[in-house]
């Protein structure tokens, strides 16, 4: 079977050669049946890749211990669902799963776009089938995720116990979705430059697959950070850590290119720029992938060296020097006439927000890559850690929200005094009056009290918008009021999705401001019995449970939660014990509120004298980071759902629905 | 034109603003990382600063008292020579066992490194390195 998937691969690789070179001589020659024989070919990639992505799977369920993948991350006690896992576990298995996902998007867009854009869909093809050839090249002569081992082990080195963790059947395909589909609109630019035809047709047709991609991002982000929160215990959501960064830096320049586009479809600007930043967005994938994948910057996920260092660096060189040379190439068309005429001007904010979330991907990639950089240049690592993060992101995260409240609402072109004090004379007199409150109630004057405040000024302008917007129908139409809402939405989803995506953003930068600024943090060791207190909590530990089966041990604390006196919970933080490999994991008891999370570890249990460490954490507004992203997720749902017009087009895929304009 | 100039402004004064963040960041927060080797050949020159040495736990030098939390051992090459002295006072990371990768992060001063945290790498695949025996009891043994 072996034999047979790696056959597969090989063949998939052949094919995507083909499909390059067909698409290629048929987009130079004219040749309509040499074009679609490209596309042919591609699906017989996608055909292919998808076979070795189930003999892959079928090896790891059938616990076939001959082939080395499968004895390094699957185990005969391990649960169905993780030796499914498995398939994204490793190094080898993701870079095939990564060719799968690709080639499966690039088939929906064959199929999308077959009536449509037939000039550009040639060197879309190539492009897609380029990135795939990179991956499938790699499984084929470098990392064989069906290498055999010269002798079969009996038994398998079992996958992480920290993977073993529902969030492995959710984060990283979420995460993978979001980073493979950046590559549509990049294949489109990349069409753009090569024909020539700069206007908006590549960005109307590829404007729901980068809001796919971004939606898949962000939930990636924020599944890993829940993941991070629930299973490592050490009381926080986010590290700063190279492979959150890996993540994180695509998704910020993702989101600065949902706003800009919206510059070039309305004003006819910053087409250089867009182009820029899809290219970025695509690179800082490969990019990411090669980070979580190649161990180069040690980090609590450091993945074992592996020799795919210069690979990588090489493709992603190849890449920005061919856009680098097409963009510069086509430079005179694609500059545009419009500028901006006054900083005051919703084209300024929209500039500005986008230099932000770019500054910041910069920041971050810098503090990434500094130990590298530090080592090449000075011939020493120099690590810089989440306090460098913190300083530097935190003031421009601050300035992202203030204009986060300014861009929807001040006039395009140059504002006036007059739309000033209509836009933003309500939403500045409430944030005012809810810093003088929160000063009052006796919140220190810092970083927290802006976010807050700016906070409420960004929802106020939402709230504004959509208050003014409903009162503007009803007075029109006489409708009543949920009506007159809900059509006004339904006319303008795009506009009102993004809105509800801001109130997701503010709900979440509440949390991070809440639980970096007022965290409490104890650690305490305890007899049966003895108490201790954080914050308005006291805990007392009334002693242990213990579970066993064949896969693992369990044992719990039982530690009883009590204010002004009253028991209100009881908490059973955990360590589990894996028979193999023997590692102990932690399992947090987490006490969720709208107000505070009381968040307990089992820092350590002593069986001769009893004694137990308990470790609590009080985090204050974390539940609002996950509600924000629950929020994100519905305003993404109202962006993209169809409206009247295009539901008559069939949907084939999320983000399969003909473009429109808006 | 004109307007073309005063927005290029603009942009650049993003631009340095992120730049002095970043320098300044940089300039604050910045350790030393050493592998193991580079910290024995140089340690000498870091007397009393703080920095990051990744380095593999000694076998037989774990020392742990459940009743302060107090952790000590040595941190040394792989085959386990050239120890040099930690104490931690905190959680021990579900990773830490001996035999393993390390990083220590902390002050180093007086012949010992005073850790302030150590991180436990997350290797997705756990293969018995040379040399070290993964049958070592954890410092904390389950609760058998």
């Amino acid at each position: 079977m072996a034999e047979i998937g790696r056959l597969a691969i090989s063949l998939a690789l052949l094919c995507a050669v083909f499909s390059i070179g067909l698409s290629v001589i048929g987009a130079r020659r004219r040749r309509g049946d040499l074009v679609r024989s490209g596309e042919h070919a591609a699906y017989a990639t996608f055909g292919l890749v998808a076979l070795a992505t189930v003999l892959l799977l079928r090896a790891l369920l059938a616990q076939d211990y001959s082939l080395e993948y499968v004895a390094a991350y699957s185990s005969s006690t391990l649960p169905t669902n993780y030796k499914i896992a498995a398939l994204w576990g490793g190094q080898k298995g993701s870079l095939l799963f990564w060719a799968f996902v690709l080639t499966l998007f690039t088939t929906v867009v064959e199929v999308q776009n077959r009536a449509r854009n037939r000039e550009l869909m040639p060197w879309v093809t190539a492009t897609l089938m380029i990135v795939t050839a990179f991956f499938l090249g790699l499984v084929t002569f470098i990392t064989d995720p069906f290498e055999r081992l010269p002798v079969p082990a009996t038994e398998g080195a079992d996958l992480n116990p920290l993977l073993q963790n529902y969030w492995m059947m959710i984060h990283p395909p979420s995460l993978y979705t979001g980073y493979v589909s950046a590559s549509v609109p990049f294949a489109f630019a990349m069409a753009a430059l090569i024909t020539g035809r700069l206007g908006d047709q590549w960005i109307r047709t590829t404007r729901r697959w980068a809001l796919f991609s971004w939606f898949f991002l962000t939930l990636g982000n924020l599944f890993g950070a829940m993941w991070a929160y629930e299973v490592l215990g050490w009381g926080g959501y986010w590290a700063w850590d190279p492979v959150e960064n890996a993540a994180f830096m695509p998704w910020l320049v993702s989101t600065a290119y949902l706003h800009s586009v919206m510059i070039q479809e309305k004003k006819d600007m910053l087409r250089v720029w867009n182009m820029v930043l899809v290219l970025l967005t695509f690179t800082l994938t490969i990019f990411g992938t090669f980070l979580t994948r190649s161990g180069v910057i040690s980090s609590v996920h450091s993945f074992t060296q592996s020799g795919l260092g210069p690979y990588f660096i090489g493709f992603l060189l190849v890449i920005l020097l061919g856009v680098g040379a097409l963009v510069a190439y086509r430079l005179p068309e694609l500059r545009t006439a419009g500028t901006i005429e006054s900083f005051l001007s919703r084209e300024a904010a929209f500039l500005f927000n986008n230099l932000i979330l770019v500054g910041i991907a910069f920041a971050v990639f810098w503090g990434t890559v500094f130990p590298v950089v530090s080592e090449w240049v000075r011939g020493v690592k120099i690590t810089v850690g989440p306090p460098f993060f913190n300083r530097v992101n935190a003031p421009l995260g601050i300035a992202l929200l203030f204009l986060m409240g300014v861009g929807p609402v001040i006039a395009w072109r140059r504002a006036t005094a007059k739309n000033l004090w209509k836009a933003f004379a309500g939403p500045v007199g409430v944030a005012l009056a809810t810093g003088v409150l929160f000063l009052a109630t006796g919140m220190p004057f810092g970083a927290a009290w802006l976010t807050f405040v700016l906070g409420v000024f960004a929802t106020g302008t939402v709230v504004q918008e959509f208050w003014r917007g409903m009162r503007a129908r009803q007075a029109l139409l006489h409708e009543s009021a949920p009506r007159a809402l809900s059509r006004v939405v339904g006319k303008n989803r795009r506009r009102y999705g993004g809105y509800i995506i801001h109130l997701g953003i503010v709900a979440i930068f509440f949390g991070i401001a809440g639980s970096s600024a007022f965290r409490l943090e104890k650690q305490q060791t305890l007899n049966t019995g003895e108490q201790m207190s954080i914050g308005r909590y006291v805990l007392r530990y009334d002693g242990v449970q213990s579970k066993e089966d064949g896969h693992l041990s369990q044992l719990a604390a039982v530690v009883t939660v009590l204010v002004d006196g009253k028991p209100i919970d009881v908490l059973h933080p955990e360590k589990r014990f894996y028979k193999k490999p023997k590692q102990p994991t932690t399992e947090v008891a987490n006490r969720s509120t709208l107000r505070e999370d009381l968040y307990l570890v089992l820092g350590s249990y002593d069986d001769a004298t009893k004694l137990v460490t308990l470790l609590a954490y009080v985090n204050p507004l974390v539940v609002w980071i996950w509600i924000g992203g629950l929020v994100m997720a519905l305003g993404t749902a109202v962006a993209v759902w169809p409206s009247g017009r295009e539901r008559e087009v069939r949907v084939l895929a999320p983000g399969a629905v003909g473009a429109s304009a808006e | 034109m004109l307007n073309h100039r005063r927005f290029l402004v603009g942009a650049a004064l993003i631009a340095a603003a992120v730049s002095y963040l970043v320098w300044a960041g940089v300039r604050s927060t910045s350790t030393y990382y050493f592998e193991m080797d580079e910290f024995v050949e140089r340690r000498a020159n870091h007397e009393g600063e703080d920095l990051r040495v990744k380095g593999w736990v000694r076998h037989g030098t774990v020392q742990w008292d459940a009743r302060t939390n107090a952790l000590a051992f040595e941190l040394a090459r792989q085959d386990g020579s050239d120890g040099v002295p930690v104490a931690f006072g905190g959680i021990l990371p579900d990773m830490f066992a001996e035999g393993r990768e390390v990083v220590v992060e902390g002050h180093w001063g007086g012949g010992r490194i005073a850790a302030r945290q150590i991180m436990t790498s997350c290797p997705s695949k756990y293969e018995a390195e040379p040399g070290a025996d993964t049958t070592a009891p954890a410092p904390a043994p389950p609760g058998a």
